[in-house]
């Protein structure tokens, strides 16, 4: 199957007057053609610098110390400004956290649109847009500032926005979070639906498990800069391999079964200044042994599943006998 | 070479800002040891020939009664200085309690203290100046009577504006419930969190000061002779322009670069209170 | 609209309300002056005159009934006469206004066209160390030297070698155009510099700050290039605290042409006020400062009104 984006070992660092920082060491994800994949981890996990990586949109201070990115079989870290532009033109579409903030406040819906359908080269009205993203009151929407509307119409203009030029793939970080919980699953279910109806990918960024397994085929879950574990949803989330995705699935809420209760991850995530040797997750991590503490764990893969974790094999093993939770 | 550094500069990294340091320094040094320096005597009438150009007895001439002017220069500085920063500090710490009062107390207190702050406020500087030293008589204590004026509503509105930011914030909540009395919560909880746009405002303010004192004095209605401050020296320079010019043109440097400086430490508080990254468009 | 109309009338009230109470505080202060009027104009006078110019003045009667008199006047546009000339103090402001509005006018073109422009650049620029220290050094040079200062050497300068420009010299503009342009634009360039100053440091920060925020992310993500991004979004929105950068620059303005009018000869309104405080003028010094106050507090408002048309978020949140 075709991959719309690759990555491979990336790494990533931040500079800053107090030092670095690495928010990607070694991070590695493959999103297919039309695939919808879910990407998830705690804050500072390196899922949003991830994202943005694929667009080449981070900030100044940001380093690409090694390894490979590609979409669409484009070296992003390589392109000149011209065809940088192109490639989030035409293939990449973004939806952000905060749908307010993303559009510019002193100019109405109905201009910010057309300036987007100008670029494109693709001609399409903003009726059928913003209907397609279940805004019919056109008239009143483009005529609207973005502080006059709500954040669920907000990001649908948003999505409207993202996927005017049919881009191959959608990237879209927390798109729900700043949102009221009774529409969140109407933006994502719309988001899933115009991804299958224009055959875009969909890499969703988001804490909601549940939502992940809800609208994602395929999951990857990151810590500490890197995708410790990822393969399909019902795989990693039936029966986490890595120590640190069972954690996360107990941490949950609402996975929790009736009289269980929610066992919170002891520790915070670590904040890495270089590469460290041995695996990043150790401190927190019940199942970790003295080599852990050591030696780097490289990616091993089981079935259709990939994990880094020195005792994955020894932990899938011991998995194969049992039933999925 | 850890121990050849001795002084440590504030601003790491900010090259401007730290030279400001070193010329704020290096003239408020040149002001307080005028007297020692062998730069000659201000006062000395006839201490050399009448409005003589520059040359190696007197590095920056001498002015209409032969005294050396860089001597004056080096005591214009130091009353150029002090008058402003004597004045800003007054309105510093009237304008943090009124700002802060004004935020925290909201209502009538609020209303009233803003509505002051606007009308003030609605006085260009020079002439809010002018009104000033048109009733006071003009002299040391009208002009910082100006500055104070001049500099109070922008700081009322500064200090009002931060206090609000953290006025809401929880732990000036907790304070609040848990009883601490009212002056322990505005200089316990407050203070410390306006502290440092206060010490920004404060730069800003004491170079405007610099410059509406010397822009008085320079009109005459600032400091009075026998007392010297760049503004006055350039006042009384200003007459003899065309014939003796460095008589303007020291002074004015020597303002020039003291305003600029002390513009400059502003910045560079300002970076450290509220640091802005600027992003490449690409 | 109706939302804006009623800002705006907000705006206008309260405009109005503080200009009043500008006119209490100058009435006030010229009350509070030590010696009467008296004193000043007739020093040496007898009891007898005294008490005929109180009469005349109205200084004999109670202080409320003098400030509502005043009051009246003022608003009749009837701002007494000089104790100097005897002559009204309106009319010689007036007379004098064309010359101090056409230097203050082109000083805040030249502070736009040169401010705008290199502070958006320098605030775009903005990650290179050397442009950023570079625009800090020249915009703080700009706001830091004094007017007098570089109004003095530029004197020097253009007296010794003429270079064109006329000094000393006015020329009305209803005379002689280009004569006009000679003699106005050294003492427009020095009130310039403030602004300028004024204007690229705004320019600069306000550029950086929109270049933060997440619809320039989103922009960029869209694949828009520099040049749109910065005729689409960065313009409008750092438009909006140049405005009000403008409006306060207007009063240094007011102030600044009083020293450059001196410094130039120029016969303009802030000549008439140094002079009026020179003698002790009260009437046009009173007049003087209430007229800078109007104008200052007219165009503070102005500016707001127009930001809120600029940034919609501004005034249209419920009223």
């Amino acid at each position: 199957m075709a991959a719309v984006a690759e990555i491979d070992s990336l790494v990533l660092e931040f500079r800053s007057r107090s030092g670095r920082v690495r928010a990607l060491d070694g991070a590695a994800l493959s999103v297919g053609d039309g695939q919808r994949v879910g990407l998830v981890g705690e804050s500072g996990s390196g899922k949003s610098t991830l994202a943005l990586a694929l667009g080449r949109l981070l900030p100044p201070n940001a380093e690409h110390l090694e390894g490979a990115l590609r979409v669409n079989g484009k070296s992003v870290f390589e392109l000149d400004h011209a065809a940088l532009r192109g490639l989030r033109r035409h293939e990449l579409g973004y939806v952000f956290q905060d749908p307010i903030g993303t559009l510019d406040p002193t100019m109405r819906i109905g201009r910010q649109i057309e300036a987007v359908l100008a670029g494109t080269g693709k001609t399409a009205s903003i009726a059928s847009l913003l209907a397609s993203v279940g805004l019919n009151d056109v008239r009143r929407i483009v005529r609207s500032f973005p502080h006059e509307m709500s954040g669920g119409m907000a990001q649908r203009v948003s999505i409207a926005i993202a996927i005017a030029p049919k881009p191959k793939l959608l990237i879209a970080d927390e798109p729900t979070a700043s949102l009221d919980a009774s529409i969140r699953s109407q933006i994502l279910d719309l988001l899933v639906s115009l991804c299958a109806a224009h055959g875009m990918a969909l890499l969703l960024l988001s804490h909601d498990l549940r939502a992940i397994s809800r609208y994602c085929e395929r999951v990857a879950v990151m810590y500490g800069g890197r995708v410790i574990e990822s393969g399909l949803t019902a795989d990693v989330f039936g029966r986490p391999l890595h120590p640190y995705t069972e954690a996360l699935l107990r941490a949950a809420p609402g996975q929790e079964r009736i009289g269980g209760r929610i066992e919170p991850i002891p520790g915070l995530p670590p904040v890495l200044a270089g590469r460290i040797e041995g695996c990043s997750f150790a401190p927190r991590c019940t199942f970790a042994v003295d080599e852990c503490r050591t030696r780097r764990p490289e990616r091993t893969d089981h079935g259709d599943r990939s994990v880094v974790c020195l005792r994955a094999t020894e932990r899938a093993d011991a998995m194969a006998g049992v039933p999925p939770a | 070479m850890a121990r050849a550094r001795f002084i440590r500069l504030p601003f790491r990294g900010d090259v401007l800002s730290r030279a400001a340091v070193v010329a704020v320094i290096a003239l408020l040094l040149a002001g307080l040891l005028a007297p020692v320096l062998p730069i000659g005597d201000p006062e000395a009438i006839g201490a050399g020939p009448r409005l003589n150009g520059p040359d190696g007895a007197f590095p920056l001439g001498t002015d209409n009664l032969g005294r050396p002017v860089l001597a004056r220069i080096f005591e214009g500085i130091l009353l150029t200085f002090i008058l402003s920063t004597v004045a800003v500090l007054i309105a510093s710490v009237v304008g943090a309690i009124v700002g802060m009062v004004a935020a925290y107390l909201h209502r009538t207190a609020d209303e009233v203290i803003s509505r002051f702050a606007d009308v003030l406020f609605s006085f260009p500087p020079v002439l809010l100046g002018l009104l000033v030293t048109a009733i006071l008589d003009p002299g040391i204590h009208s002009t910082i009577a100006a500055i104070v004026l001049i500099t109070l509503p922008s700081m009322i509105r500064v200090v009002r504006a931060a206090t609000l930011d953290v006025v809401g914030r929880d732990f000036v909540i907790i304070a609040e419930i848990a009883g601490a009395s009212f002056g322990r919560r505005l200089f316990l909880h407050l203070l410390p969190n306006v502290a440092g746009v206060i010490a920004v405002q404060t730069a800003y303010s004491i170079s405007l000061g610099m410059l509406i004192e010397s822009a008085l004095s320079f009109l005459g209605l600032g400091v009075q002779p026998p007392s010297a401050s760049l503004g006055s020296l350039l006042r009384e320079g200003a007459i003899y322009l065309d014939i003796a010019p460095w008589l303007v043109f020291g002074p004015g440097a020597f303002l020039a670069i003291a305003i600029l400086s002390v513009n400059l430490l502003g910045d560079g508080l300002r970076s450290v209170v509220d640091p802005l990254e600027a992003r490449p468009l690409h | 609209m109706s939302i804006l109309v009623r800002y705006a009338l907000a705006r206008f009230a309260s405009a109005c309300l503080t200009l009043f109470c500008v006119a209490l505080l100058v009435f006030a202060a010229i009350h509070a002056m030590p010696g009467s009027f008296e004193d000043v104009m007739v020093p040496q006078g007898t009891q007898a005159m005294r008490d005929v110019l109180a009469e005349r003045l109205g200084l004999n009667k109670p202080i409320l009934e003098q400030l509502g008199r005043w009051l009246s006047q003022v608003i009749q546009g009837n701002l007494g006469d000089s104790l100097v000339t005897q002559e009204s103090v309106a009319a010689e402001y007036l007379r004098r206004l064309p010359a101090t509005a056409e230097i203050a006018g082109l000083a805040t073109v030249f502070a736009l066209v040169v401010g705008v422009p290199f502070g958006i650049f320098s605030g775009l620029a903005g990650s290179r160390r050397l442009v950023s220290q570079f625009s800090r050094l020249g915009g703080g040079l700009a706001m830091s030297v004094p007017d007098f200062v570089v109004g003095a050497v530029l004197l020097y300068l253009f007296t010794r070698y003429s270079l064109w420009f006329t000094v000393g010299n006015w020329v009305p503009i209803t005379e002689n155009l280009i004569g006009n342009l000679r003699s106005a634009l050294l003492p427009a360039f020095t009130l310039s510099l403030l602004g300028i100053g004024l204007i690229m440091a705004t320019a600069r920060h306000a550029t950086i700050g929109v270049l933060g925020q997440d619809f320039i992310t989103a922009a960029l993500a869209r694949g828009k290039s520099p040049a749109v991004i910065v005729r689409h979004h960065v313009l409008r929105n750092a438009g909006i605290p140049i405005i009000t950068i403008l409006a306060i620059y207007s009063g240094y303005l007011l102030g600044g042409t009083i020293i450059v009018e001196n410094l130039f000869s120029v016969p303009g309104v802030g000549r008439y006020l140094i002079t009026g405080v020179l003698n002790r003028d009260y009437p046009v010094v009173q007049a003087g400062v209430l007229l800078a106050a109007f104008f200052f507090i007219v165009l503070n408002m102005l500016a707001d009104i127009l930001y809120a048309l600029l940034d919609p978020r501004i005034g249209r949140r419920r009223g």
